[in-house]
């Protein structure tokens, strides 16, 4: 039996069991059955070990050259590197679709064995709605639109081995699996709030028991966001890390929506407030996710990742509406049981401030969905094609993310219910100053946009105010219970991760903004055709083209030009290169990096005399801070577990001995 | 009580006013950022004005790829892309890109000239999955800027 034929044979087991499941879930929440709910816990494991084994049996497929399986002969060379054979698992859409049913699985069994175990029912129900989406995707992977076990009738000798794109970096085994993994998972909060819905709950209940999903979804959507703009920039070699692309567009509304709810979800716990429309977001979230899949997958619209046509477009466009009409539906007829406890109060309260910053991640949302959709739509109604271009975008969501920004210093300072003038005296005085010093260290460094100038004094009044919030953290853990400075701070995470894991996570969004910022309004390009040994200038560094010379490796050839650079205290050596696959009509460009924290030296080979390599065309760009942006979305990542680690249970209070012994009588 | 209930209607209101200043921008700038993509027959016919940003996609014409080199380094580069009907001269600045190849298909960025001749600022292909290469009337993607 062949790798193929094992991994067909798990995904038809488990799209059985995943039915069973689906059955069992559903008898056990209706009639309260706890012989159905554990025959539901051990398919939904069966189901998940199963889909592990098709997904691993397609990777070891990849591995041994499996040219007999379809998927493989077209992503898969006898020359592709075992690294790059294995990650090409998630190289194209079967393979895709196969990894994403398989962290699907592993949610449904998560929820089967410990989430029924605080709140039965509603898990229970949860978990039939997961069961659902378990069993749809399982069916579209038996199905030709994404069968990624379909056979060849002959196999070919050797495959066509996978996108140039797709090999020439590292970050791909990284970036695909985290935005799948932050996809997917919003699929348990999108459960967990259908299943509150169809059991007319009133309550938090199924927020409470899935914030930390949320909080683990949203986080991963956010750095593999971050790890997809490394990648575009380490290998697509145009010197930027952001387009607009509708792949960029598709990941970056489910992560706004989820931003906005991680946030409101804070005011619905302390004041029961904004029920219905926590649930919207939430549903709003999951059915991006879902939109993003099929606007790239589809082929609709016109994309660097815009893949091959496929059959799976009008199957995810179903199961879009099907979600939609379902949620809106089961909203509209749960709206009575939804009452909030009262109005939102002062406009100068922490729910006020969340309020506004929840209408412009809306805002947000829904003008780059405007964006991304237009096109379709005009095409639709006059036939002209179009696109709409990266200014569209810049102008109407730099000034709502300066606005966010703004907000992100001001909501965690107010208080609940209102704030009187000596709070906010006592809040903002520093952070105040704090945004002054900042425009000033803008226009000193020759930043002089008035985008950056914002964002440099708004980044620094952020900054003041969760410094602010340490001091004070720490002064009060040190005056209450004597610790010392470092283990007060160390402890203000430990005690209230979710508060302080949440300041780490803003700073790394200052970060992700200046990085922005400063990159944006401070690039120099240079372009020089140099003879080796002739170097050109920029922005202080000399840049000495050495040699050019073909590199052969046996899945593909390169022109590589050794680049010496020296200035600004830099002694490196760069390598840009053209690559030629076998597989692609035109060469790849690998530009070659000297990344730093003031700024990165990015080149390309951009061209090279074919006959005798006796000259090579430089475009060499400096790009002021952009190591900040990877750097930001490390501590946004390293913010969130913080603030999903479980806080420690409550030690009782410690009483002198003496007490103690009076009380023991 | 009162003073709640007007509380209440200064964060509606304040809130539906950023909403509508946010519309107002998002409405007035998908117009000006709209970019039509066209073959050169199309161009012809509709009569592009001069300074319009377009995207011009077909293919590249045998033996139309010209490149020149000016002092200091700089080079420029020529050529004619075709729909089989009409033939549009494009030029730009630049390194020639290695997307660029005659017979093969391609989409520019850029504005026309007056008299005519298409003055690119992009080059953009499309990356297939699958690889293959551009197919004459195939779209955008992935830009590769050049000054």
């Amino acid at each position: 039996m062949s790798a193929g034929d094992l991994g067909a044979a798990a995904v038809r087991a488990a799209l059985f069991l995943s039915l069973w499941g689906t059955g069992a879930a559903i008898y056990a929440a209706w009639r309260r059955d706890v012989r159905a709910l554990l025959s539901a816990r051990i398919a939904a494991g069966v189901a998940f070990g199963l889909v592990v084994i098709a997904a691993l049996s397609m990777m070891f497929a990849l591995a041994t050259h499996d040219f007999s399986i379809l998927y493989v002969a077209e992503n898969n060379a006898r020359e592709t590197p075992l690294f790059y054979s294995i990650i090409s698992l998630w190289a194209a859409l079967e393979g895709s679709i196969l990894l994403w049913t398989a962290i699907l699985a592993g949610a449904t069994a998560f929820i089967a064995f410990r989430g029924t175990l605080a709140i039965p029912r509603l898990a229970t129900t949860a978990l039939a709605v997961m069961f659902a989406m378990l069993t749809f995707f399982l069916l579209l992977i038996t199905t030709p639109a994404a069968d990624p076990f379909a056979r060849l009738a002959v196999a070919p000798e050797n495959g066509n081995g996978p996108n140039a794109l797709l090999q020439n970096h590292p970050l791909m085994a990284l970036h695909p699996p985290l935005l799948y993994l932050g996809y997917v998972l919003t699929s348990v909060p999108f459960a967990y709030a259908i299943a509150s819905l169809i059991l007319g709950e009133g309550g938090d209940r199924w927020l409470v028991a899935t914030r930390r999903f949320a909080l683990i979804s949203w986080a991963l959507l956010g750095v593999g966001i971050v790890a997809g703009a490394w990648w575009s920039y380490a290998v697509l070699g145009w010197g930027g890390y952001w387009a607009w692309d509708p792949v960029e567009n598709a990941a970056i509304m489910p992560w706004l929506t989820s931003t906005a709810y991680l946030h409101s979800v804070m005011v619905e716990e302390k004041r029961s407030l904004l029920r219905t429309w926590n649930l919207a977001l939430v549903v709003a979230t999951f059915a991006l996710t879902i939109l993003g899949t099929f606007l790239t997958r589809s082929g609709v619209v016109n994309s660097v990742h815009s893949f091959s046509l496929s059959a799976i477009g009008p199957i995810l466009l179903g199961y879009l509406v099907a979600i939609l009409v379902l949620s809106v539906g089961l909203l509209l007829w749960r709206s009575a049981r939804l009452r909030d406890a009262g109005p939102i109060g002062a406009p100068l309260s922490r729910e006020a401030i969340f309020l506004f910053q929840n209408v412009l991640f809306m805002a947000a949302t829904l003008t780059v969905l405007l964006g991304t959709l237009y096109p379709l739509v005009a095409e639709a109604i006059s036939g002209a094609q179009l696109s709409i271009g990266g200014p569209y975008f810049d102008r109407v969501e730099i000034p709502v993310a300066l606005a966010l920004l703004f907000l992100m210093g001001i909501g965690p300072q107010l208080p609940w219910h209102g704030a009187s003038r000596a709070t906010l005296e006592r809040q903002f005085t520093a952070p105040i100053v704090a945004a002054a010093l900042g425009a000033l260290a803008a226009l000193v460094t020759g930043t002089s946009a008035l985008a950056a100038v914002l964002t440099y004094a708004l980044g620094a009044f952020v900054l003041a105010t969760v410094v602010q919030e340490f001091a004070r953290g720490v002064r009060a853990r040190r005056t209450l219970h004597g610790e010392a400075a470092l283990a007060a701070f160390s402890n203000l995470f430990r005690r209230n991760g979710r508060r302080y894991g949440g300041y780490v996570v803003h700073l790394g969004i200052v970060l992700v903004a200046l990085a922005v910022a400063t990159s944006q309004a401070r690039t120099v390009d240079a372009e020089r055709t140099l003879a080796p040994g002739d170097s050109l200038e920029i922005a202080g560094y000399t840049v000495r083209l050495d040699a050019i010379r073909p590199v052969s490796e046996p899945q593909r050839d390169s022109i590589v030009a050794d680049l010496v650079i020296s200035g600004n205290g830099a002694s490196e050596h760069l390598r840009p290169a053209l690559v030629q696959y076998p597989n692609s009509a035109a060469a790849v460009g690998s530009p070659g990096i000297g990344a730093g924290l003031r700024d990165d030296l990015y080149t390309i080979l951009a061209a090279y005399d074919q006959r005798t390599l006796s000259w090579a065309t430089i475009r060499t760009r400096v790009i002021p801070g952009v190591s900040w942006l990877w750097l930001g979305g490390a501590v946004v990542g390293i913010g969130a577990i913080i603030a999903a680690l479980p806080a420690p249970r409550r030690r009782a209070m410690r009483m002198p001995i003496a007490e103690v012994a009076v009380s023991a009588k | 009580m009162l003073e709640r209930i007007g509380a209440r209607r200064v964060l509606i209101v304040a809130a539906l006013g950023v909403a509508v200043l946010v519309g107002t921008v998002a409405a007035t700038n998908l117009a000006s950022s709209t970019v039509y993509y066209l073959t050169p027959s199309e161009a012809k016919a509709r009569n592009i004005p001069s300074k319009q940003i377009v995207r011009l996609g077909g293919q590249v014409k045998a033996d139309t790829l010209k490149v020149a080199f000016g002092g200091g380094g700089t080079a420029t580069f020529s050529l004619v892309i075709t729909d089989g009907v009409e033939d549009v001269l494009v030029i730009a600045d630049g390194a020639l890109p290695g997307l660029l190849r005659e017979g093969a298909g391609a989409v520019v960025e850029g504005a026309f000239l007056p008299d005519g001749t298409f003055h690119a600022d992009q080059v953009i292909a499309k990356h297939d999955e699958v690889y293959t290469a551009p197919t004459v009337g195939a779209t955008p993607a992935h830009r590769t800027s050049f000054p």
